[in-house]
């Protein structure tokens, strides 16, 4: 009896008449809902949507399950039933993007160019201290053809890979851990919620006593960063699993491996490919943030030493060269995500059944 | 008429024991013979242990290595480092370099969110606009924030407006582009309702686009605060003459060891406090939040 | 040319006309003399267009709303019934044809209009209590606190919540928060109230009381209502008269005078004779639109 339980509001479909519709009438059906939104970039049927949790990267993770991302209510649940999270969630959102939209953005973009070239041409701005674009991209492509440049590259990215790598395991393993023991989850909540906050930056002293200008240093700050984030979201994964679905497969057996395999990890996945992307944005930040201040070889040393020796021009290369890398690996880590993800909901539905 | 009582009274809105995975499989309940005042003392010592035990086991564990054997050049004793702690931070450096820095903290996050705020508004309300910034803002989103305090020291300086530009200039994307999708992302219903009873103008935005882009609004805070410690502590590092992040390189380059351990530990309890104090208000401002989503969780 | 049928036992008595529009010779629904009525539509058209070409959605919709009628809108799925509703508040602009009110075209919302939602859930602020939505749009219109006070205690007594206003919305169940909604309508004190298939997300007995709620209020106030629905018991239980939409490119298919009586009680009424005779005739109808049925076909007979 639905008399006393809470609901939102049943969206979208009115009314019977379903099985009489011609292909017409659904057709004019859903143009209606889509012209009566009041903005037609909004997805009908949108009551919350889901926010992408990780705009920059956020060096310390949301302090609960899912707080970033409204989620939606329970009336726009997804295909499996169940209210999808801030992680899974975007993956699939696809924005209806247009040529008008495309071209707008190219034009805000080159707008930008525009006014970086002409400021200090003009000299409203100092051109010794801000050169203008075309210098600053022509010198970027000179870039291109140093190996100096090229070493830096990859110096940094090893330094990231490295570290995304330990971070990521172990926070996965410690996650899945802690996550399945109840009297774990007690027991490190304290420590977990009281060291999460503490600024990864604030070990670069330690890092520099200990490791000097080796690479070991960078990665103390990388895998510290990193490894939070990870953690907390596998944390939140894991928390998410159905009981219903645990004790089912309990009740039929199932040991904790295959527990493993086959409930907590495909709940946790979405999560876990949240936590990834998170700690790849923030690993990049650390590993460059190392090179600047402690000065081991990469990106950020080089920037330092342009910053330093007066090569202001080359230092603007490099910082445009930054944030490429950084949407590069945005952009990769978000392929990553949709992948799995898609892969992974076609292996829930077989879970499912 | 039927009966339509309302579901719940107003829902219990203090956070039940925080933390990840408390929720759902809670912990099954002590045998049903004790008392009632037993079982609440039971309850309290159940809660101080798992609140207290792996952090003191930690402390122990810190203990026996340093205080054991011959003194760790690296890492201080705990008694030291308390002793160091209150020695180097209480006095002086509070005035010379704890508030000033805490103070371009303040107006580091001030400011950005102001501007996210603002900004995320008109942005996420104008569509064209929209379209026109955000490949852009995208791009300056990717850069790493410590990447501009070069041209930011450049362009401004190295004064104390300075470090609060290096502030706004990474902590603001947060809090920008969430406003934006807070703002994107406001129910439709709920804007032709607000359009047919004739709510235009500020008072839309401030009874409507503001309070339902507030969740993800404080989803960009909560990333902001720490990106604004950070880079407050860089700033410093980098280009400063006092602060705390000047202050504890200065440890480290003169092998004051445990100072800068209690530097070090001072950043931490600043990055507690602030999530501390974040989440009270957070936990005010989005009670209705909080309180919606149980709802329908429980649904 | 009218097509009133002298009312003997059994016949139903269809009120609309064909009238020559500029889409031709049009089945129209019942029509006043210029000025007289509150709300008019006349040669509403919605037409879509779409990659694959124009889609002609909604063909002519014209009908007059006289004052302090309750008038329901039925029609099959896709005919338009949610597109005809937003025109009319000013949500939507048709491709062609007008909405007045009170003879002054609908270019936006009007003040004295008021839309509850088939999706309570979704129009009410969850960040506001029960009495701050119920009183945010008088707030908005600047009224003072007093007179706020006194129609927002009205209002919330009126739909039977005057127990509730510390409430936030989504602690009420879906009735709850329906009547709510009204109550927010109800307070604004429109003259025509629109409502969009309100009780269709609710389930059948709360359905009920809400339908007694809406002829209650509707007597106090003397409102106008459009009351769109695809109910059809409930067409015929509320209006005192029944548009029949057909299917699409829509028209007025017919426009049913409900000659029940006055008070009207859920038990009593939709077991009289006369409710059986008119649901049967509007069921009849329905079926026929969604088979297709076109009434051009029929007026070129």
């Amino acid at each position: 009896m639905t008399e006393s339980t809470p609901s939102t509001g049943a969206p979208g479909h009115h009314g019977p008449g379903g099985s009489g519709d011609t292909h017409r009438e659904s057709e004019i059906e859903r143009l209606h809902r889509l012209e009566s939104s009041s903005g037609s970039d909004r997805r009908r049927g949108d009551t919350r949507r889901h926010t992408d949790a990780a705009t920059v990267a956020g060096l310390d993770i949301p302090t609960r399950p899912d707080p970033a991302a409204p989620r939606t209510s329970v009336a726009q649940s997804g295909v499996t039933g169940r209210p999808t999270s801030s992680g899974p969630s975007r993956a699939t959102r696809k924005p209806r993007r247009n040529w008008g939209t495309k071209s707008l953005g190219l034009v805000g973009l080159l707008g930008f160019l525009v006014i970086w070239e002409v400021l200090p041409r003009t000299g409203i701005v100092n051109p010794t201290f801000l050169p203008p674009a075309s210098a600053a991209i022509a010198d970027l492509f000179r870039n291109f053809g140093l190996t100096a440049f090229w070493q830096a590259v990859g110096d940094t990215m090893w330094q990231w890979l490295l570290g995304m790598l330990i971070a990521c395991i172990s926070a996965t393993v410690l996650g899945f851990l802690i996550g399945s023991s109840t009297f774990l989850r007690r027991f490190t909540n304290s420590t977990i919620e009281f060291m999460r906050p503490v600024p990864s930056v604030a070990l670069i002293p330690l890092a520099v006593l200990l490791f000097g200008v080796e690479i070991e240093s960078a990665l103390l700050l990388i895998v510290y960063a990193s490894f939070w984030q990870v953690l907390i979201q596998v944390l939140y994964g894991v928390a998410d699993v159905d009981n219903v679905a645990m004790n089912t497969a309990r009740s039929y057996g199932l040991g904790p491996l295959a527990r493993l395999r086959y409930v907590i990890f495909p709940t946790a996945l979405p999560y876990l490919m949240t936590g990834v992307r998170l700690a790849s944005a923030v690993a990049l930040i650390l590993a460059i943030t190392a090179q600047l201040i402690i000065g081991n070889p990469g990106l950020g040393a080089e920037i330092a030493k342009a910053q330093s020796g007066g090569s202001y021009v080359a230092m603007y290369a490099l910082i445009l060269a930054t944030g490429l890398l950084g949407v590069l690996i945005n952009l990769v880590m978000r392929m990553i995500e949709r992948k799995v993800l898609s892969w992974h909901s076609s292996v829930r539905t077989e879970v499912a059944k | 008429m039927s009966a339509d009582a309302p579901l719940a009274t107003p829902v219990n809105l203090t956070e039940a024991a925080g933390g990840p995975g408390t929720s759902r499989s809670a912990p099954t309940s002590s045998p049903a013979k004790k008392s009632p005042g037993a079982k609440r003392a039971w309850g309290a010592v159940k809660g101080l242990f798992f609140i207290a035990a792996l952090p003191v086991i930690l402390v122990l564990i810190w203990y026996i290595s340093t205080a054991v054997g011959e003194k760790n050049f690296f890492v201080p004793t705990p008694a030291l480092l308390v002793e160091t702690f209150f020695e180097t931070w209480t006095g002086d450096r509070i005035t010379t370099d704890v508030i000033p820095s805490l103070t371009r903290l303040l107006f580091g996050i001030a400011g950005s969110i102001i501007i996210g705020i603002v900004g995320g508004l008109l942005i996420g309300s104008v569509r064209w606009l929209r379209a026109l910034t955000e490949p852009t803002l995208e791009f300056f989103r990717a850069i790493p924030p410590t990447v501009l305090i070069p041209v930011l020291m450049l362009l401004i300086g190295i004064g104390d407006d300075m470090k609060v530009a290096v502030i706004i200039s990474g902590a603001l994307w947060p809090i920008l582009l969430n406003t934006i999708e807070g703002v994107r992302s406001m129910d439709e219903v709920l804007a032709d309702t607000t359009h047919t009873y004739g709510i235009t103008g500020f008072n839309r935005v401030r009874y409507l686009i503001l309070p339902s882009a507030m969740p993800q609004i404080m989803a960009g805070i909560r990333q902001s605060l720490s990106i604004a410690l950070i880079l407050m502590v860089i700033s410093e590092m980098f280009a400063a003459s006092s602060g705390l992040g000047f202050t504890i390189v200065q440890f480290q380059r003169s092998f004051a060891i445990p100072e800068m351990w209690s530097g070090i530990v001072l950043l931490g309890i600043i990055g507690v406090i602030m999530s501390f104090i974040f989440q009270l208000i957070e936990r005010n401002v989005l009670r209705w939040y909080h309180g919606l989503r149980e709802i329908e969780n429980a649904a | 040319m009218t097509s009133d049928q002298t009312s003997t036992a059994g016949t139903v008595i269809s009120q609309g006309g064909v009238a020559e529009t500029p889409d031709g010779l049009i089945t129209v629904g019942k029509t006043m003399p210029d000025g007289e009525a509150m709300l008019s539509v006349r040669n509403m058209k919605k037409v879509y267009h779409t990659d694959g070409g124009d889609i002609e959605a909604v063909r002519n919709l014209t009908f007059d709303l006289p004052q302090g009628q309750l008038a329901c809108l039925v029609g099959p799925s896709g005919s338009g019934k949610t597109t005809l509703l937003k025109c009319i508040a000013g949500l939507l602009a048709p491709s062609a044809g007008e909405v007045t009110l009170h003879g002054k075209k609908v270019t936006g919302p009007p003040k004295s209009m008021a839309v509850v939602f088939q999706e309570y859930g979704r129009s009410l602020f969850p960040w506001m209590r029960v009495r701050d939505n119920v009183e945010l749009p008088l707030k908005n219109a600047g009224m003072d606190k007093a007179k706020r006070d006194e129609l927002v205690d009205n209002a919330l007594e009126a739909v039977g919540l005057a127990h509730v206003p510390k409430s936030y919305p989504w602690q009420l169940s879906g009735g709850m928060q329906q009547r709510v909604a009204i109550a927010r309508a109800v307070a604004y004190q429109p003259q025509v109230l629109l409502m969009d298939e309100p009780f269709a997300a609710v389930d059948a007995q709360t359905r009920a009381d809400l339908e007694d709620l809406v002829r209650s209020v509707w007597k106090k106030l003397g409102v106008s209502i459009l009351f769109v629905t695809h109910d059809i018991d409930e067409s015929v239980y509320l209006g005192e008269r029944v548009i029949i939409l057909s299917s699409s490119p829509t028209v007025i298919q017919e426009d049913v005078l409900i000659d029940l009586p006055d008070e009207r009680d859920q038990l009593e009424t939709r077991s009289s004779q006369r409710f059986s005779e008119l649901r049967h005739h509007v069921y009849e109808q329905i079926q026929l639109a969604k088979k297709g049925f076109r009434p051009e076909d029929a007026l070129a007979k």
